[in-house]
This record gives structure tokens, C-alpha cells and sequence, in this order.
């Protein structure tokens, strides 16, 4: 097949419809970006629930001697100690619990501030200061209403912290995140199917002289349709590469220089999660152009 | 090479058949005029043989294929044994007369040797030689048709349609077109033209198919444009 006068179509039909094709690559860019921060978005969500999931997830605190909560009377006892263990120890939803005596929290208290502020003669905290605690691995993570409650209402429980009630408003917020970048990517992606639409009917148009004739001498319908599939595909190649760029300038700005060094407690997506959100725009974009161009191809183009 | 066997075609909101159980017979190399006042079937008749359309009922033979039953991405290779020809040239204004012939074989996957003599060679047979560089608009009308003429034959069609060649055409002109339609007969290409041309008709003394109504009311050898007892 002697593609020079689809190439030389090619050349002449982007640029008769600059303003056309302008448009759709801009419309698939800001719509391919959204897609793709969606799925970063659902990603970092997966991930931060993974990791928390699969964590300690509940905290019993024990009263201490000067205890902020009225219910507590004072410093937990052995024997109100022995029954909060008991307790956890018969609960049949608890995979594993261990306790930490205050000692061992001050160690991790020290750990994370940094020693030198709780040593000399007028330290920042002392071990008494904070609480003994229970750190209760689930079964099921999901499940953990029933030992929350079990563990409340007994005498020398300070606190029950269920860590999720930490992580849950941030994987929220990632979530809607998600959903936002989602549900605009979708209208932007309806206007980016009219935009092919309406370049090919142009396009078509423009060309109604030359296809009228190729149909008569009996070029084939590929042949006549490859200048649009082309035209389609180089459009769609341009906007999955301005979408990847703005993709790593999100990851980079956005997650390597601001979330991992503000947020650190944080495990955040990296370079794998970047290269699966890629993929799906590089698919995305080509179906985007090509699908419609298909379409409507056989309805200007018939034979 | 064209055979019309009962065929009949009808338009969608139309009650009127636009053929109504046509039957017709055109051997290999002959000249065929279709003659016929406006809407009487002309059109739809070229565009049968075309495949633009398929019949409502009857069967229709092109070429020794079954239209009727011709994959549509069967077609193009079916239309490469047609040449057409229309009142209105259709030329592309923005190539030459060479770039315009060429495109022909262009578009379906004629190699460059070939298409460098092809078009030359069919040029200088439609009587264009030394014009391959003009631009359309500036050669005059017989010209122009000229140039449609030897795009509809540069690839050696078996069949050669003609719509109203000579429409848009005077009398002198036409008769030099007539001429080259006659010389391309001549190749054993079969022709097939629909006209109003009575003078034309008379002249050439070739085979007459009226249509009225979408019906065949005379088929005659050597006939002439209006009935001659």
C-alpha cells in the first residue's frame, strides 16, 4: 500500500484543522490528567488503608495517678489490671495483644522527640507521666466495635484509641479526592468525545471532494479512513504526554518534595503507582480518539 | 458485463418504484446510451451498476459478481473495474491535471513506476498531452472533462459509466468528447451513458435503452434519441 498521500492527508488535515485539534488535545490533556490523579488518588487511598489495616489497631490506656478523666480513680490497680487483660485475653475477636508499661512508652516518646529534652535536672516529661497501655491486634480490623465496647466501661480503662478514627478522616479525604477528579474527568471526557466528534464530521467535510472520488476509483475504506485514525492518534499521543507530565510534576511537587517530608507517618505512592496511572491514561487517550473515529468514520465514510 | 435480471428499486418514502422490473443485457464492449427524462430511472440505474445501492428485489451482475450479494468490503475492488465520468468534472482544484489523474492510482496502492507511465500514457490518449502541470481552472470545460475522463480510465476499467458527460458541455466540444468515449469503446471497454443529448444519440448510432418511469419502454440497436419508425 503506498501510504504517501495518507501521510502527506495527515500533514494537510492537522493543519486545516489546527484550531479543531487544538482543542481536542487540550480537552484530553485536562481530562487524562484527572484521570490519572484519580487513580493516584484511589491508589494512595488502597495503600493507606492497607497499611493501617494490617497495624495494631486498638489502644487501651490505663488510668494514670493524675488521670484527666473523672472516671478514673486514680492509678490503675494490679487487680483492675488483671481483669482489663483477662478480658482482652477472652475476647474472641483479639488476634494478639501486648502490654507496654510506662517505661517502654517513654522510651518511645523519647525515641520520637528526641532524648536530650527529657534528661537534666528538669526534663519535659517523666516516665510517670504517661500511661500504661494495651495495644490490641484485631482478626478482622473491620470488627472492632465489639472490643471497643467490651473494654470501655471498666475501671481503670482511661482511653480506648482506635487508630482508625485517626486514619479514617484522611483516607476520607483522599477518597473524595478520587471521586472529584473522577467525576470531573468524566464530564471533561464526554466533551472530549463531542470535540473528536465534531473534528471528524470537519474534517470529513472538508474532505468530501477527495472521498467522494477515492470511493468511485475504489480505495479501500481503510485506506480512506487512515488519515482520521492517524490524525487520532496523534492527537491522543499528544495529550497522554502533556497528561504524564503533569502527572510527574504532581508526584514530584505534590507528593516527593511536600507529602512524604510534611506527612511522614504516611506510606505514600512512588514511582509504581505513577507508572499504573500512565498506563491507564497511554490506554485511555488512544480509545478516547480512536473509538469515535471509528464510529463515525463508517457513518461519513460509507461505502 | 452488466446484466439486469427483474430488478426493481425502491426509496425509502417513496411509493414510486424508481426501477420498476428492469431487465437488462449489456455484453462485454459495447456502447450503451440510457436515455430518459429526468427521473425516469437513469440515475438510480448507474448507481445500481455502482453498488451504491442494492435493488429492492431483482438481481444485478457487474463485472460477472452478484451485486446483491457482494460484501460491502468487497466493493472497492469492484469499483476498480469501473470508470465514472460526471457533468460536473469533479476534479481537485488544488492538484494538477497530472496530480489529479494520479490520485486514481494513488488511493489504490499503485505503485510509483506504474503511475509514472500510466498517466502520461492516458494523457496523451485523452488529448492532454503537454497540459499535465495546468491547474484545472485554467483549462476550459471540454478540457476539464477530458481530465475526468482519463482519471475514470487510467487504470484500464472494464466498464466505463458516463452521467451526462456532454451536459455542461457545447455542441463542438461534446462531439470531441463523444469521440473519446468512442475511441475508449473502441479498447473493448464497455460504455454505459446516460444523456439527454438527442444530437449526440442520433449521431453516434449506437444501442438505446429508454427508460420511463422506471421502466425499460424501448432497448434498440442503433438507435436514436426520440422513436424513429
Amino acid at each position: 500500500m503506498q501510504l504517501r498521500y495518507v501521510f502527506s492527508e495527515l500533514g494537510q488535515g492537522l493543519r486545516r484543522n489546527l484550531s479543531m485539534h487544538l482543542a481536542v488535545v487540550l480537552t484530553l490533556f485536562v481530562s487524562l490528567t484527572l484521570v490519572g490523579l484519580g487513580v493516584l488518588f484511589n491508589q494512595q487511598a488502597t495503600k493507606a488503608a492497607e497499611h493501617w489495616g494490617s497495624q495494631l489497631q486498638i489502644t487501651v490506656f490505663l488510668c494514670r495517678a493524675d488521670d484527666s478523666n473523672p472516671a478514673c480513680a486514680g492509678e490503675v490497680t494490679d487487680a483492675q489490671r488483671t481483669e482489663i487483660e483477662t478480658v482482652v485475653q477472652d475476647n474472641p475477636e483479639v488476634a494478639d495483644y501486648h502490654f507496654e508499661s510506662k517505661e517502654e512508652a517513654f522510651e518511645k516518646v523519647k525515641e520520637l522527640l528526641g532524648p536530650e529534652r527529657f534528661e537534666g535536672p528538669n526534663p519535659a516529661a517523666t516516665a510517670e507521666d504517661l500511661s500504661e497501655s494495651l495495644w490490641i491486634e484485631l482478626k478482622d480490623p473491620e470488627e472492632y466495635q465489639g472490643i471497643t465496647s467490651a473494654v470501655e466501661g471498666l475501671d481503670g480503662v482511661s482511653q480506648v484509641r482506635d487508630m482508625r478514627q485517626v486514619i479514617a478522616p484522611i483516607i476520607g479525604s483522599i477518597n473524595m479526592l478520587q471521586w472529584v477528579a473522577l467525576g470531573t474527568a468524566g464530564f471533561l471526557v464526554f466533551a472530549a468525545l463531542l470535540l473528536v466528534g465534531n473534528t471528524i464530521r470537519l474534517a470529513a467535510f472538508a474532505r468530501r471532494k477527495e472521498i467522494g472520488i477515492m470511493r468511485l476509483v475504489g480505495a479501500s475504506t481503510l485506506y480512506i479512513a487512515l488519515p482520521f485514525l492517524l490524525e487520532a492518534l496523534v492527537t491522543a499521543f499528544i495529550g497522554v504526554v502533556l497528561a504524564a507530565g503533569a502527572l510527574g510534576a504532581f508526584m514530584y511537587f505534590g507528593i516527593e518534595q511536600r507529602g512524604t517530608d510534611q506527612l511522614k507517618f504516611m506510606p505514600w505512592i512512588g514511582m509504581e503507582e505513577y507508572v499504573v496511572a500512565l498506563v491507564a491514561v497511554g490506554v485511555l487517550g488512544p480509545l478516547l480518539t480512536v473509538i469515535p473515529t471509528l464510529v463515525l468514520t463508517r457513518k461519513y465514510l460509507k461505502v | 458485463m452488466i446484466r439486469f435480471d427483474q430488478v426493481t428499486k425502491t426509496y425509502p418514502g417513496h411509493p414510486h418504484a424508481a426501477l420498476d422490473q428492469v431487465s437488462v443485457d449489456v455484453e462485454k464492449g459495447e456502447f450503451v446510451f440510457l436515455v430518459g427524462s429526468s427521473g425516469s430511472g437513469k440515475s438510480t440505474f448507474l448507481r445500481l451498476v455502482l453498488r451504491e445501492y442494492r435493488p429492492t428485489s431483482g438481481r444485478v451482475y457487474v463485472a460477472g459478481k452478484e451485486i446483491n450479494r457482494l460484501a460491502s468490503w468487497k466493493v472497492p475492488r469492484l469499483r476498480r473495474d469501473i470508470g465514472t465520468v460526471f457533468q460536473d468534472f469533479r476534479l481537485l482544484g488544488n492538484k494538477t491535471v497530472s496530480e489529479n489523474v494520479a490520485f486514481a492510482l494513488q488511493v489504490i496502492g499503485k505503485s510509483r513506476s506504474d503511475i509514472a507511465s500510466l498517466v502520461p500514457e492516458t494523457l496523451e490518449m485523452v488529448g492532454l498531452d503537454g497540459k499535465g502541470d495546468r491547474m484545472p481552472d485554467e483549462l476550459s470545460g471540454g478540457e476539464q472533462q477530458r481530465v475526468a475522463i482519463a482519471r475514470a480510465f487510467v487504470n484500464r476499467p472494464m466498464i466505463l459509466i458516463a452521467d451526462e458527460p456532454t451536459g455542461n458541455l457545447d455542441p463542438t466540444t461534446s462531439v470531441g468528447i463523444m469521440k473519446l468515449l468512442d475511441r475508449i469503446n473502441r479498447t473493448g471497454t464497455t460504455v454505459v451513458m446516460a444523456t439527454h443529448d438527442a444530437g449526440i444519440v442520433d449521431q453516434m448510432r449506437k444501442r438505446v435503452i429508454e427508460l420511463e418511469d422506471g421502466r425499460v419502454v424501448r432497448d434498440q440497436a442503433q438507435g436514436v434519441y426520440g422513436f424513429q419508425n
